[in-house]
């Protein structure tokens, strides 16, 4: 090294680049290290991490879980036929085999389980001599014509129609309740956790391909949570085979950029690197990786690589006045060590604005990308100049550099026209018309899932398909959303309490949105009339306590729990938008407000529908709390950097007109605010505002040296404007690749983000000049 | 005396049965000397602190919701004032349609009750009762209602040690004209009005059904009398249309009788209950001949036939369980039966002027052709609602 570099040199640059061998070392050494704990990082499908559990419906929720523990847990196999109806030997007969098989898979809970097979769904009958009844399927085998006879008259007698059997009769269901835990076949001291991933693995092989293989007149349709879960892991695993083909594009753009094979490989592996320190760092502080953070690792590294870009043009640049890789490098890192760190602080602090949600999901992708920009910090700021200075960059590249900085570039000299002092209104124009369009379009946006179904799943998903088939032909909604009622021990069958109950039912049944409404006492009004002999003048409560009691034991389970202390009541709803579940939590407030005493409460909210509403409330307040925070930090390190606030605004402006319009993009797409959008916000902020603070710190260098404004910006163009357009590009296809997965939330992540990036480059590029042709003034700048 | 079918808490009955025999019927008792000595304004003073009481009992939230889904829930009986149709039924729920069943009102009512029965003496005077022993008036066919009597018992105070009340709901009513009705009910409630509603007479133990049976139905056979039907095919008859009852012995049945009908003509009874018996007398009662009724493909009716009406020119309906409507155009002697495809209980129906059908029931009022068959466009061939409460 030259005694003339080390002068000019700032510290942290003369501590970096004169120890090389040492930074190579350590970065060597942690690099296997973090490597070891990534390899052992495991997908984590924790949903008690997607709830905003400081809710007061979730935390009622969690505290009557265990008494409500058999409602939510069970899956539903509907298994129909394509060809004919159930009533045929071939059907009775598959469907006996089916229900054997499911019989025997870990974790069922066999005694409550419910199909035409199962002795427990009984028909009955009122007679001269008061109840008849007995099992639907009381035959080992439906052989005749007579037997398939009687089968049709017990079903009608079961009234099982539109529950356990199809409206049309060509299909029957297999209700599977599932335990959480139970006891290990080998060791009954043993208790196993079921395992979703592995149950939905089996429910596919061994029930679905199985029967639908062997007799193509059958399909199986199965819907429950536990099914969800299942292919939501499947989904997790097929994403990180995008990486592969991020990383593929990736090369090739880089090689396209670069000309150089051995910077491009230099840049693709540092920010692998940092990948591996984010993972493993992910590990070590105790996280695994769910749907959401699983997305942080692409983030990362196109962060990196958009970074790396910046350090190999710079040193392609710098090229053209040094003379060897070193001086090159530490003269392209002397450059751009300020705005790449203020950029990727911008960044985390960005990300760590989601810490304010409070959703553990949300926090902990806040955490892992910010732990990633760090660690991009390290790799790509130091790793990458450092190891460029010994590997350097070929000499075609170099040559290639050289003949375009000195040829007029035509592409750059026309969007330097966005700086002239007649485009320059224009554009502010389109800017305010496109604020103005963003905004009124943007009002439609609402909160929460919009799509039917299960909105973690693709319209179009197995899932999805099945839960429209199941919702199609029989008598079921799929949003469900459960008051609870807590009395005192053994008042919960008292005619005050069960008349209460009965109020809220047919307030809520008369609400729009709610289809109908279950609990024990609209189980118990069938039981008095059935105890009446079927009349339906008996549809009504006794006001009797023993008739009361007999009434409710007859419920099916978990319709009010042990102690007699907790009835669920389930609205069942026409779906799951915030609207309708604002509307529905409002008037159980309501409601309950009204009739609440020291012996009667009506909570809120267990089910998907009650959990989706306290998720949806804490994101609308969350939704602004966020936007202005991450706003605020990063102005303020604007601020820092440039010390102007015609700076801020410049690079700012561009920034919100991409958050705006990404609004009005999510309503034109049907996107819904939720758990996976509130973080794009952050993301989009955050990672946006790299490409003002690099062209504005270029541009104001320009600027310095006295040149106006149009041709500051040109020289900006040529020498970082490349650098800044591939950097959209490369980010853009990190995320885009989301938009394939499985995953619906995953891929309106990838839409949105490659959305933000796109434009704010854009944004960057075409309006950051024009807003400086007002906002700043070359001359108080120059000789700064 | 048959045994009662157990399904009743045994213990329960006897004692509010022996309960009513030393308050209800000693009440009812004096009344009825009182009356007799024609001291109405001694009887007046006496029914005044209960009929207050009542009101105290019933606060402005116990009001009948007004709701658009009444006219498709529960409704369980309908009757003509002139030209309107007036139903009743769950949740208090009374309305009414001016145009043959398209479109209902409903009206304000001040219960929440269950109701169980209508009947309308003329254009305007219409009675309904229901549960809590509930009798209420109106006397503008059926726009606002009042309620004129409750079960005296809700008004004292529950023994929190004892079975609990018994609850009484009455099933039918029927009046001779704007003074004088009957309304009976569960375990033998019989009330008599001859004040247009303002007082009511007890008179369970006038009747011979002394283990208290309920009744399910009052029915007026033209220039014949009244016909009576209850718990396990008990029949009554009071030829002088309500003012004496007698049992009859000889009966076709054991099984509990839910409706019962005239078929226009003079003498003949129509009775039917449970799981498709349906019965068929030309004398008034005295002897009976069974109602063969065949489902379209599944052999004899086995369904719970539960209320039923005819028209002036001899058409006959009976409703029931599972959706089964059945049809007679030569008064009584033949039946069609059919089941409606969505298989909905239903409670009663009646003859639309144009020979088609209002059928009411589990899912409201509904209409069908003259078989009782869904009509085109109807939407009564949909699926029913999600999470239909299941019972094991």
């Amino acid at each position: 090294m030259s005694k003339h570099h080390q002068e000019t040199a700032p510290f942290i640059e003369r501590l970096i680049f004169n120890n090389r061998l040492v930074v190579l070392l350590f970065f060597l050494v942690v690099t296997l290290l973090l490597g070891y704990q990534a390899a052992q990082v495991k997908p984590d499908t924790s949903f008690e991490k997607m709830i905003p559990l400081e809710h007061p419906y979730i935390i009622n929720m969690i505290e009557h879980q265990d008494e409500m523990a058999n409602l939510g847990n069970s899956i539903r196999i509907a298994v129909a036929i394509e060809d004919g109806d159930i009533f045929s030997t071939e059907y009775m007969e598959t469907l006996k085999r089916i229900n054997d098989e499911v019989f025997f898979l870990p974790g069922v809970d066999r005694s409550s389980m419910r199909s035409l097979w199962t002795p427990n769904v009984r028909w009955t009958e009122v007679t001269e001599y008061g109840f008849d009844g007995g099992p639907v399927a009381n035959r080992p085998a439906y052989l005749t014509e007579e037997d398939l006879e009687e089968l049709r008259t017990n079903i009608l007698k079961s009234g099982e129609i539109g529950r356990l059997v199809a409206n049309n009769f060509k299909s029957t269901i297999i209700e599977v309740p599932l335990q959480e835990t139970y006891p290990n076949p080998e060791d009954q001291g043993e208790q196993i956790r079921l395992d979703y991933g592995d149950f939905s693995r089996q429910l596919e092989e061994k029930i679905r391909s199985e029967f639908q293989n062997e007799n193509p007149n059958i399909s199986v349709h199965i819907v429950g949570f536990a099914k969800k879960v299942g292919d939501l892991i499947e989904g997790i695993l097929k994403v990180l085979l995008f990486f592969g083909a991020a990383l593929a594009i990736t090369f090739v753009l880089l090689l396209m950029f670069t000309r150089c094979i051995k910077s491009s490989l230099t840049a693709l592996i540092c920010s692998v690197i940092a990948v591996v320190w984010q993972l493993g760092l992910l590990r070590t502080m105790g996280f695994g990786l769910d749907p959401y953070s699983i997305l942080v690792p692409f983030l990362v590294f196109a962060i990196g690589i958009s970074h790396g870009v910046q350090i190999i043009n710079g040193m392609a640049i710098e090229y053209a006045t040094a003379d060897d890789a070193p001086t090159a490098a530490r003269r392209a890192f002397r450059s751009l060590y300020i705005p790449g760190i203020v950029a990727l602080l911008s960044d985390g602090v960005g990300f760590l604005t989601l810490l304010l949600i409070q959703i553990e999901v949300i926090r902990e992708l806040g955490i892992a990308a910010s732990v990633g920009v760090a660690v991009i910090i390290l790799t790509n700021l130091i790793l990458l100049p450092v190891l460029m200075s010994y590997i350097g960059i070929s000499k075609r590249a170099i040559q290639r550099n050289r003949d375009m900085a000195s040829r007029p570039q035509k592409l750059w000299l026309t969007v330097a026209k966005f700086a002239h002092p007649t485009v320059a209104p224009i554009s502010v124009v389109l800017a305010i018309l496109g604020f103005g369009f963003g905004i009124y379009h943007g009002q439609k946006v609402e909160i929460g899932d919009l799509d039917p179904g299960a909105p973690e799943l693709r319209a179009d998903s197995r899932y999805n398909l099945d839960n429209d088939f199941i919702i199609r032909n029989y008598s079921t909604s799929s949003d469900v959303l459960v008051v609870m009622v807590s009395t005192p021990p053994e008042m919960c069958s008292t005619y005050e309490t069960m008349d209460a109950i009965d109020q809220l039912e047919w307030r809520m049944v008369n609400l729009p949105g709610v289809q109908s409404a279950v609990s024990m006492v609209s189980v118990a009004k069938q039981v008095i009339m059935g105890n009446n002999e079927g009349s339906l003048k008996w549809q009504t409560l006794s006001r009797n306590q023993d008739n009361l009691n007999n009434a409710i034991s007859r419920a099916p389970s978990g319709m009010f729990n042990s102690a007699c202390s907790l009835v669920p009541v389930m609205l069942f709803l026409n779906d799951h938008k915030a609207d309708t579940l604002e509307r529905v939590t409002a008037e159980v407030e309501a409601f309950a407000e009204e009739y609440n005493t020291d012996q009667l409460e009506f909570k809120l909210a267990a089910g998907n529908a009650g959990i989706e509403a306290a998720t949806n409330e804490v994101i609308e307040k969350s939704q602004t709390k966020m936007l202005i925070t991450v706003y605020v930090v990063v102005i303020l390190m604007c601020l820092i950097t440039f010390r102007s606030i015609r700076a801020v605004l410049c690079i700012i402006i561009p920034l919100a007109l991409t958050s705006v319009l990404a609004n009005a993009l999510m309503a034109f797409l049907g996107i819904g605010v939720k758990v996976a959008t509130l973080p794009v916000i952050a993301l989009g902020v955050g990672i946006g505002v790299d490409y003002g603070i690099y062209i504005y710190s270029r541009l104001e260098t320009y600027l310095r040296q006295g040149l106006p404004l149009q041709e500051a910006y040109y020289e900006t163009l040529k020498t970082t404007g490349k650098a800044v357009t591939f950097t959209g590009f490369t980010l853009a296809i990190g995320v885009a690749t989301w938009i394939f997965s499985a995953i619906k939330f995953q891929a309106d992540m990838g839409i949105l983000l490659t959305f933000m990036f796109l434009w704010n480059m854009f944004g960057a590029l075409w309006l950051l000049p024009a807003l400086a042709r007002f906002l700043i003034r070359p001359d108080k700048l120059r000789g700064k | 005396m048959r045994k009662p079918i157990k399904r009743r808490a045994s213990s329960c009955r006897l004692t509010s049965f022996s309960g009513q025999l030393a308050t209800g019927g000693k009440q009812s008792l004096t009344r009825q000397v009182l009356a007799a000595m024609g001291l109405s304004v001694v009887l007046a003073s006496i029914s005044a602190p209960v009929a207050l009481a009542q009101e105290a009992q019933e606060p402005a939230t116990s009001a009948a919701v007004i709701s658009p889904k009444a006219s498709s829930a529960l409704l369980l009986d309908v009757d003509r004032a002139g030209d309107r149709l007036v139903a009743v039924g769950s949740r208090g729920h009374i309305l009414y349609s001016d145009d043959k069943g398209e479109s209902w009102q409903q009206a304000p009512v001040p219960t929440r009750q269950l109701l169980t029965a209508v009947d309308f003496v003329n254009d305007t005077h219409g009675w309904a009762v229901g549960h809590d022993s509930l009798i209420l008036h109106t006397s503008d066919a059926g726009e606002s209602w009042t309620i004129q009597y409750r079960d005296p018992e809700l008004e004292h105070e529950v023994d929190p040690d004892g079975p609990g009340l018994l609850e009484k709901p009455l099933m039918d009513v029927w009046f001779r004209d704007t003074r004088t009705g009957f309304a009976a009910g569960a375990y033998g409630l019989f009330l008599r009005t001859d004040d247009g509603g303002q007082n009511w007479d007890d008179l369970t133990y006038e009747i011979d059904n002394e283990d208290g049976f309920h009744y399910n139905a009052i029915a007026e056979i033209p220039e014949t009398g009244l016909f009576m039907v209850g718990e396990l095919g008990m029949m009554f008859r009071s030829p002088d249309f309500g003012d004496t009852w007698e049992t009859i012995e000889d009966l076709p049945y054991d099984g509990s009788l839910f409706g019962v009908s005239g078929t226009g003509e003079p003498n003949v009874v129509l009775a039917w209950g449970l799981r498709g018996n349906m019965f068929r007398s030309e004398d008034f009662g005295d002897t009976w001949e069974e109602v063969a009724l065949m489902t379209p493909h599944n052999g004899p009716l086995q369904a719970t036939l539960s209320g039923g009406d005819y028209s002036e020119d001899g058409k006959i309906v009976v409703v029931g369980t599972g959706g089964f409507v059945v049809t007679s155009d030569d008064q009584g002697r033949n039946f069609t039966v059919v089941s409606r495809p969505d298989r909905a209980a239903l409670a009663s129906a009646t003859v639309l002027d144009n020979g088609n059908l209002l059928l009411l029931g589990q899912r409201g009022a509904v209409k069908g052709d003259s078989t009782g068959m869904p009509q085109n466009g109807s939407a009564a061939d949909s699926i029913p609602a999600a999470g239909t409460p299941a019972v094991q």
